[in-house]
């Protein structure tokens, strides 16, 4: 007996077709695993089976669950199912959260609006649920005192209380620590008990893994293959299956160093830092040497980005030294940022900012055209505008720029947490050989062990400090954007 | 808790540029101000040189300035505004007197704004884009536009001398508030349907909005449970900011209209040249203003936990 | 915000502000190039009498010609007006920057003192100011200055606190580029937009502020034309000659209708 299935499903843009007629079934116990990059259409395959597209976008195709059969296109009849029949897990469990409402009444509403139990019966339920998740003391905390664990357990918690047997989760490590993906791949594969249906949408491969069930592999809205996850992984028929298991650090070899390390560009001694009174780095001491990458990593919020900034001389530290190596220009220190998006002039011409940096710098004019070539860009990109570039183009942009100003040390600060797999193994194949062939220094942050453990030739791990945990997770809301107040009140 | 200090540095600072304005006002009183103040605190009869003598020697109004302004602020912290120079009644009496009509009035345009704008701009932003959304942009930009002494006088022409239903000008029965209160009231609603329809449309566009929807709770169980609260903080602090609109509209509007209230009176005051008093009315708007604000910090800071951070 | 969370501009709105606020320029310029008159000559025997050719507007309680009055007064508050936001504009576009850049008690002491003018009703600074000052114009002109460069600075300081701590800016400073560039690679292009609204939404604020004081006899003084002080002086009048009446009050509402446009109309 099958839970869901969903047959010959198409997502139009007016005429333009993001997802090809595309079949699948869901059936209990089996998780399905749809895995994709950005823009494979996997998000948009699983709107259109919740009915829960953009108002723009038009779905055709017929989805059956719970003994009814559907048109895909008609939106107001997938509302009942809502809660009922198909749990729907957020991406960003913090954002997915009432801000104004505590815990527990979050899951109690739904228990009693949804499954209709009395307002006291629904309270009991609601705390046992949260009890079951380790969540007991969290019941009665505001979704802004809970960390993104706690949030994401709260929000699986609510979206099951209207007893739906069909869990559907839409990238649910989305931003997360490495070390947190194992819980969310225990926690979804909880949903399968008692003959349940899980359907998880994921670019992580590593999760992909986890949850196990079969793979469905998308690309440019149509499937490449599909088949039993493990076997699919291991031994992959698509060229692009292939490609993408290449790309995860897991299956990269390691770098090997140049054998003779340079001269030392920057040295830290007995390093301490704080930042908005939080003691940030404790005593911490490091070298930079020309053509070596260092690796730093760390749980998020544990200092990695003030250590930059200490490093870029854009923050006093409290204690320590920082040397630079005599005779380099200040501007031969320069940073790659996580969000390259931000860090180029919203609205100027990326070659109008371009141009002005080799001017500064006195570049010869055929240097903005050669390492266009060498970090393989189309010049075309210049025209345009920050916005309208893609994330690993911009990023590469971001490094180019850089290099204009003739740089001796790169502080990369998570420079491929928001880029696909492959596109993060070509801009950190590329940082490894500007390294070693431009003798740069390389400070390298990622939270992915893995990564760092492939690529770096030294590896700092900096521990969260004491008492800097409710800091660490303020920290991570800052960057949440949605939780910052309502624009009209700034 | 530091919101409440910084509110309370705001209201010492907003006594100091009242403080500062009116003595200047004082100072620049043309040089026949002592003796037209004592004509008219004891009737042109009987005004000579020794009574326009003590005037000027009470109001400080020559002697060096920095003394006069010193002892001028030092009277303003301990709350002396001293005697109406027109009525020679203490300015604190006048005001007492004139605050409780202005403050109905207030409550009157207040309330009624609030029935009218945010259902108006709450509708509107659960559809963004609809045509209600569109209409109701036309109308509050055309409403924005039409300043409170305007709207009053368009009010007046067609309710009282065009149709005859309700009185231009008077005060005492609840009919005599329709006019007044409706001409504050269009414009604050205006502008209140605004900020609702934008917190609508940005809070129906969080995620938690969409979630709240997933769990299985119908459109109005969501609006009714998750909408609204989220909704009401920013029309909050906005309502805060406003108390500076309905001020101004409560100072022209009592003018046209005769409302025996705090404007009617400031107006009088700075037309007669009236210092104590001007300063009196100017610190009690700008000190309410203040106050409101204060009010308003804690019951946001209630409904929403994160201020408190 | 989002762009999808607003509304779409209307797109008819730009046409309709530059048709509006054209039509009214256009009117305060030319009026006396088409028909050559005296805002200030009487002649009792046209009291309120209707139009003709020499005042196409016809005449108002005294005789004078409305078509000459309201020339008169659609060039003078928006000038007091265009003035005084130009001002106003500089200083809080100055004070801002100095405040994001410099921070420390430089920024406590401007934004204290910006907030604790927030508290105050425009229109009652204004009249104060008006009391201390000699001519009324200039008079309008300070004490508007005084009360609008508030919302420049709260809008400019927070753009560039906003613009000057984002990785754009820390690139453009370890990339060796000056302050000078900065400011105007980064930080222009974001606050330009802003200052227009604002400058379009205290335009129509100012004309509003010394209409209203005009229509309750604390502003212009008779017999300058000025668009509140006309309404007050022809309302006695309204049952005899509406359209005298009318006049002044519709030229008020395009006016401030086509800067409330251009202003945007989702702003407070």
């Amino acid at each position: 007996m099958t839970l869901l299935s969903a047959t010959d499903i198409t997502v139009l843009d007016g005429a333009v077709r993001l997802v090809a007629p595309v079949s699948l079934t869901l059936n209990p116990g089996e998780p399905l695993v749809i895995l994709g990059e950005t823009g494979s259409g996997k998000s948009l395959l699983a709107q259109a089976i919740m009915g829960t597209l953009p108002a723009s976008l038009r779905a055709t195709g017929v989805v059956c669950i719970g003994g009814r059969s559907l048109p895909a296109g008609d939106r107001a009849a997938f509302r009942g199912l809502w809660g009922r029949q198909i749990a729907v897990l957020p991406q960003e469990p913090w954002l997915s959260l009432d801000p104004l409402m505590r815990a527990a009444p979050q899951v109690a509403e739904a228990h009693r609006l949804v499954r209709g139990l009395p307002g006291g019966a629904a309270r009991d339920r609601a705390a046992r649920d949260l009890q079951a998740l380790g969540l007991g003391a969290a019941s009665a905390l505001y979704p802004h005192q809970l960390s993104g664990g706690m949030a994401q357990r709260v929000a699986i918690a609510a979206a099951r209380a209207g007893g739906a047997p069909i869990v559907i989760a839409d990238e649910p490590t989305k931003g997360l620590d490495a070390a947190r993906r194992d819980d969310v791949a225990e926690l979804l594969l909880g949903a399968l008990a008692r003959g349940g249906g899980l359907l998880v949408i994921t670019h992580d491969l590593a999760l992909a893994r986890r949850i196990g069930g079969r793979l469905m592999v998308l690309r440019d809205g149509a499937v490449l293959e599909t088949g039993a996850t493990s076997a699919v992984l291991s031994a992959p028929q698509a060229a692009y299956t292939r490609e993408l298991i290449a790309a995860d650090p897991e299956s990269w070899s390691r770098r090997v160093a140049p054998s003779e390390a340079g001269q030392t560009v920057l040295e830290a001694r007995d390093l301490t830092l704080s930042r908005g009174g939080q003691r940030l780095v404790d005593g911490l001491t490091l070298e930079l040497r020309a053509g070596r990458i260092l690796g730093i990593t760390g749980p998020s919020g544990c200092g990695k980005s003030s250590l930059g900034d200490a490093l870029l001389g854009m923050l006093t530290p409290e204690r320590g030294q920082i040397t630079r190596a005599r005779g380099l220009a200040p501007t031969a220190f320069q940073k790659l940022w996580q969000d390259p998006v931000a860090a180029f002039p919203r609205t100027r011409p990326l070659g109008q900012t371009l141009r002005d940096v080799a001017r500064l710098h006195a570049a010869p004019p055929d240097r903005i055209g050669g390492l266009l070539d060498r970090l393989r860009l189309a010049p075309g990109l210049l025209a345009r505008r920050p916005g309208s570039v893609s994330g690993g183009e911009l990023q590469r942009l971001a490094l180019l720029r850089a290099m204009l100003a003739k740089p001796r040390f790169i502080f990369a600060d998570e420079p491929t947490s928001r880029l696909d797999p492959i596109t993060q193994r070509d801009i950190i194949g590329l940082l490894a050989d500007l390294a070693r062939s431009d003798g740069l220094a390389i400070a390298l942050v990622s939270h992915d062990p893995v990564l760092i453990e492939r690529v770096a030739d030294v590896t700092t791990c900096l521990p969260m400090q004491e008492g800097r945990k409710s800091a660490r997770d303020a920290a991570i809301r800052r960057k949440d954007r949605g939780m910052e107040r309502p624009a009209i009140l700034r | 808790m530091t919101i409440l200090v910084s509110r309370l540095v705001q209201a010492v600072v907003v006594a100091l540029l009242v403080g500062a304005a009116t003595f200047a006002m004082m100072r620049s009183l043309p040089g026949d101000a002592a003796w037209r103040i004592a004509a008219g605190r004891y009737g042109y009869d009987n005004v000579n040189v020794a009574a326009a003598e003590a005037v000027r020697a009470e109001l400080g109004l020559d002697g060096p300035w920095l003394g006069a302004f010193l002892q001028w602020m030092g009277d303003l912290f301990r709350l002396d505004f001293g005697v109406s120079l027109v009525s020679g009644q203490p300015v604190i009496a006048e005001i007492g007197h004139q605050l409780g009509a202005s403050l109905w009035l207030a409550l009157a345009a207040v309330g009624l704004s609030l029935v009218i704008g945010p259902p108006l701009g709450i509708l509107a932003g659960l559809r963004p884009g609809s045509l209600f959304d569109r209409v109701l942009l036309v109308v509050s930009t055309a409403l924005k536009a039409v300043p409170q002494f305007l709207m009053a006088l368009i009010l007046i022409l067609v309710l009282s001398v065009q149709l005859g239903w309700l009185p231009a000008a008077g005060y005492g029965q609840p009919r005599h508030f329709i006019l007044p209160a409706f001409a504050l009231a269009l414009g604050l609603a205006a502008v209140n349907a605004r900020i609702a329809r934008d917190a609508m449309a940005s809070v129906g566009a969080m995620p938690f909005y969409a979630f709240a929807q997933w769990k299985g709770l119908s459109r109005a169980q969501v609006l009714w449970r998750h909408g609204l609260r989220n909704v009401s903080v920013p029309l909050l602090t906005y309502l805060g900011l406003q108390f500076v609109l309905l001020v101004e509209g409560v100072v022209v509007i009592e003018s046209i209209v005769g409302w025996p209230g705090i404007g009617h009176a400031l107006v009088h005051a700075v037309f007669a040249r009236d210092v104590p008093m001007v300063q009196g009315t100017a610190l009690m708007l700008g000190l309410g203003f203040v106050l409101v604000n204060a009010l308003i910090d804690l019951l946001a800071a209630r409904i929403d936990p994160r201020g408190a951070r | 915000m989002t762009a999808a969370v607003l509304p779409r501009a209307l797109p008819t709105g730009r046409i309709l502000v530059a048709a509006i606020l054209g039509l009214v320029a256009a009117f305060a310029l030319l009026g006396p190039v088409l028909v050559p008159g005296d805002p200030f000559a009487q002649s009792l025997m046209k009291s309120l009498a209707g139009p003709e050719p020499a005042a196409p507007f016809g005449y108002d309680h005294l005789g004078r010609s409305l078509w000459h009055r309201l020339v008169h007064a659609l060039r003078l508050s928006p000038l007091i007006a265009l003035a005084a936001v130009a001002t106003a504009a500089a200083a809080g576009l100055v004070l801002g920057v100095v405040a994001a850049l410099r921070g420390g008690w430089v920024e406590r002491l401007l934004v204290i003192l910006a907030d604790a003018l927030l508290a105050l009703p425009g229109l009652l600074m204004v009249l104060i100011v008006l009391a201390i000052m000699p001519g009324t114009a200039t008079g309008f002109w300070a004490g508007l200055s005084l009360v609008l460069w508030v919302e420049f600075f709260r809008l400019t300081r927070a753009t560039a606190r906003a613009t000057l701590a984002s990785p754009a800016v820390q690139a453009a400073r370890l990339l060796g580029f000056g302050w000078p560039y900065v400011l105007r690679t980064h930080l222009w292009p974001e606050i330009a937009p802003l200052m227009l609204t604002a400058a379009a939404f205290g335009t129509a604020t100012a004309i509003m502020g010394i209409a209203a004081l005009g229509f309750v006899s604390v502003g212009m003084r008779a017999p300058t034309p000025e668009l509140g002080l006309m309404m007050v002086e022809l309302l006695p009048y309204w049952r005899e000659a509406p359209m005298a009446l009318l006049t002044p009050v519709l030229a008020t509402f395009a006016l401030l209708l086509g800067l409330t446009l251009l202003a945007g109309g989702h702003r407070t």
